[in-house]
């Protein structure tokens, strides 16, 4: 515990976002907030999603859970009980932030609104994350990933041209749309600080597919051309354009292509072919070609080998790694990336470090907590509940 | 502007997408953001294409590429030319009264201009500076080159989005660079607040890789703690099923779908009309259809492919199922939902006219969301830079300008 304070040092976060949206929660932490994560007496859905170590179900050994909720202390609270309630609106007087991803209109109706928590933390920044935002025609639609990235336009645009769209891996938009909260529960700070009001953030994890969309959306409106799926490639209309940025298969695997746009006569050094020039006029015009010659040379070369040799060129090519490829790069490796974290009950878990290096602020990996696990610290130290009255808080059901 | 961040004083040393996305948030936020380039429009001619100049506005075509100014909405622009010494001090003079540098070049070039963090340490001692290098600052890779597809192609994304029976793919357009933009913004605001606490500045390392391996992270701890090697999954799930996306009428029409639970799978049997599927014992747990996904897919798609996809959605979301429509960047134009959040928002573009921006995800209580101005015009800031900012007599600022230190209009490169 003698690390030195994090960022966000001081700000206390009460965390009920659920699932994937627990990783605004996580940002926070590792930024060094202080971050409860509230939990159901049954614990977080996240709980009990794959893969576990050895791949036994168990709440405290899911991979997704000991990611998100690394640096977290945990507590549980019946909300559906009115000392639950209670109880969570003691906690909210001590918080700075609350953060939360439960269906539109169900907080409200256990009295516990924006609004509701309002008269026991006047400057409260809190941020309500979903799929489809709290209002809206879609608002009390049943949500799920691939539903949000479908809506939001991201998933139609990834996968092949001649065959169906392709939905890009896991929980990507929620966890967009977890940080998109994040930044704006920072904002709520900044506004809270200069002015001593809170605010209350609607994020929506439609709205976070669709701002990774880029421009697609301009060229829909400016040129009225509907930009569809590429496969791998990155494509252009104009046939001048850089090429190529794809990939492509090699002797042992994979790689990504990419041009040199100050200098296209650097793939036909690297190809060995100097007729391969003569396809740099047009090169998006000739992208097939071009995938053949490069095609007939990387055939013979193995993915490290073409990367290498491509970057001394400064061509920008990169490997297709495999996830058991990355956590065993030398590259992370060197720059202690991965973080070896002691966990009680899964034992070292090697997982993610830093989203960013903070020099003069560092990065808190911590833990995710067990279920429960700081019930009575918390409410001591929050609080200043000594044993009796947390006693008294079992006894009457607020923790489940 | 106007925002939780006025006040705050971004430079933005930017290229391609990710450091100005970074700069966009910030200035969205009300933060006086700006971007300053190389006297060249080499940032905005690789992409220039944009539609004709609107009636009564100059023919400059670098100011109307549209992704461009969707990168740098709310930004003011000036070019000044780093190489040059005076370029140079020039710049030195804006860090010192600037709280944050926010910088994307490839990793040596801002050592070799000498304006590296230790360089700006010196005019401003508690100077943040983010960089934003593709892998990093340190390792074996530090001085590799790549843009966001490449970094996809390394964390392992491209290896586990695709089709199961074909090589690996990749997530459409930006998601790396959109990602690391957006952290980076929180980490400077992190870092103001930490500034305004402490006194003190500091240097931060944003690897846009290990800013997109935190999404990784279940696939890379099951490799770490199991061995094993995950696959794509086309658009099935690892546990849940069905889960997919369904054809409709129509040309390349589809729905979404998934089933989470045993409820949701009773309330899909009702929606495409075959009650009779959620007495099937085989069906009855998440295992049980997992198992037998194959055969629950045709029966669904028997239904979807009879129907429009958005009636789809709507006919599964009244029966109590997460659904939506597959939508094209046209119907998300068009989308009622997305209309009544405005997520699209309008901005006017002095040469563009009417443009629109993707927001930020969230709508505040306090009215603090949205885009805080259109993209800028090549030069706009450059009165706001030498006399406002600089506080430089008119005759100094004409001096600059005429030694071509700063420029209005873009040189040929």
């Amino acid at each position: 515990m003698a690390e030195a304070p994090g960022a966000l040092d001081g700000i206390r976060v009460l965390d009920l976002a659920s699932g994937s949206f627990g990783y605004a929660g996580r940002l926070l932490s590792g930024f060094g907030a202080e971050v409860v994560k509230v939990e159901p007496p049954d614990g977080d859905p996240v709980r009990s999603w794959p893969p576990f170590l050895d791949d036994e179900p168990h709440p405290e050994r899911g991979a997704r859970h000991l990611h998100l909720g690394a640096g977290k202390r945990g507590i549980t609270i019946d909300l559906e009980s009115e000392p639950g309630r209670r109880l969570l609106r003691r906690l909210v007087r001590e918080a700075d932030v609350l953060v939360e991803s439960f269906d539109p209109g169900y907080l409200a109706g256990l009295g516990l609104s924006y609004d509701d928590l309002l008269e026991e933390r006047p400057d409260l920044v809190m941020a309500s994350v979903t799929h489809f935002g709290q209002d809206g025609p879609y608002a009390q639609y049943r949500g799920a990933e691939i539903v949000s990235v479908a809506l939001g336009g991201y998933l139609k645009l990834t996968g092949d041209p001649d065959r169906e769209p392709v939905k890009p891996y896991d929980d990507l938009t929620v966890g967009q749309a977890a940080l998109h909260a994040a930044v704006a529960i920072l904002s709520g700070i900044f506004h809270r600080d200069a002015t001593g009001e809170g605010d209350l953030f609607d994020v929506s994890a439609v709205d976070a597919a669709l701002f990774l969309l880029g421009g697609p959306a301009q060229t829909y409106y400016f040129d009225d051309e509907v930009t569809m799926r590429t496969g791998t490639r990155l494509l252009h209309p104009n046939p001048r354009f850089p090429y190529p940025s794809t990939l492509r298969p090699c002797k042992d695997g994979y790689i990504h292509a990419h041009q040199n746009y100050r200098h296209p006569d650097l793939l036909a050094v690297l190809l060995e072919d100097p007729s391969v020039d003569d396809l740099m006029d047009m090169p998006m015009g000739n992208a097939d070609e071009i995938d053949r010659r490069m095609d007939a040379w990387l055939a013979n070369h193995d993915k490290f080998e073409v990367v290498r040799r491509a970057q001394e060129l400064r061509l920008p090519f990169t490997e297709v790694l495999t996830p058991v490829e990355t956590v065993k790069d030398p590259h992370l490796e060197d720059r202690g990336f991965f973080l070896e974290v002691e966990h009680p009950e899964a034992g070292t878990v090697r997982q993610p470090g830093p989203a960013a290096f903070m020099t003069g602020s560092p990065w808190r990996s911590g833990r995710a907590p067990l279920l429960g696990e700081h019930n009575g610290e918390v409410l001591a130290d929050w609080l200043g509940l000594e044993g009796p009255e947390i006693a008294a808080l079992r006894a009457e059901g607020a923790l489940g | 502007m106007t925002g939780p961040l006025t006040d705050i004083r971004i430079l933005e040393l930017t290229t391609a997408v990710a450091g100005p996305v970074a700069g966009a948030v910030l200035a969205d936020m009300g933060a006086d953001v700006v971007k300053i380039e190389q006297p060249s429009a080499r940032g905005r001619a690789t992409s220039i294409g944009g539609p004709p100049p609107r009636e009564g506005a100059p023919d400059r075509p670098y100011n109307r590429v549209p992704f461009y100014n969707e990168l740098h909405r709310g930004k003011r622009h000036v070019a000044i030319d780093l190489a040059r010494t005076e370029g140079r001090e020039l710049y030195l003079e804006l860090v010192a009264d600037a709280d944050v540098v926010v910088e994307n070049f490839s990793p040596r070039v801002m050592g070799n201009l000498k304006i590296d963090y230790p360089d700006l340490k010196l005019v401003k001692p508690d100077i943040i500076l983010i960089s934003m290098p593709a892998f990093g600052k340190t390792g074996p890779y530090a001085d590799r080159g790549s843009y966001g597809p490449g970094i996809d192609a390394m964390s392992g994304l491209s290896h586990l989005t695709g089709y199961v029976d074909r090589p690996p793919g990749k997530p459409a357009n930006f998601y790396c660079d959109q990602n690391a933009g957006l952290t980076a913004a929180f980490a400077a605001m992190a870092a103001v607040r930490h500034r305004n606490r402490t006194g003190e500045g500091q240097y931060i390392e944003l690897s846009m890789l290990e800013g997109e391996l935190q999404v990784l992270a279940p696939a890379l701890i099951d490799a770490a703690m199991n061995g094993r090697e995950q696959m794509r999954l086309g658009n099935r799930h690892a546990w849940l099923a069905p889960h997919g996306i369904y054809r409709c009428t129509g040309d390349d029409a589809w729905v979404a779908l998934v089933v989470e639970n045993d409820e949701q799978w009773a309330h899909l049997c009702t929606a495409i009309e075959r009650p009779e599927l959620a007495n099937d014992a085989r069906l009855a747990t998440t295992e049980g259809r997992h198992e037998h996904q194959d055969e629950i897919d045709a029966l669904i798609e028997q239904w979807t492919s009879q129907r429009d996809h958005h009636e789809a959605q709507q006919l599964l979301q009244a029966a109590g199922v997460p659904a939506g429509a597959v939508l094209d960047v046209a119907e998300v134009h068009g989308d009622a939902h997305l209309q009544h959040r405005g997520s699209l928002e309008f901005r006017e573009h002095p040469e563009m006219g009417r443009f629109p921006h993707t927001r930020t995800a969230w709508r505040s209580r306090r009215g603090n969301h949205g885009v805080s101005g259109p993209g800028p015009t090549y030069g706009d800031g450059t009165d706001h830079v030498l006399r406002t900012l600089l506080g430089y007599s008119e005759a100094k600022a004409a001096e600059v300008e005429s030694a071509g230190i700063v420029n209005r209009n873009p040189l040929p490169g």
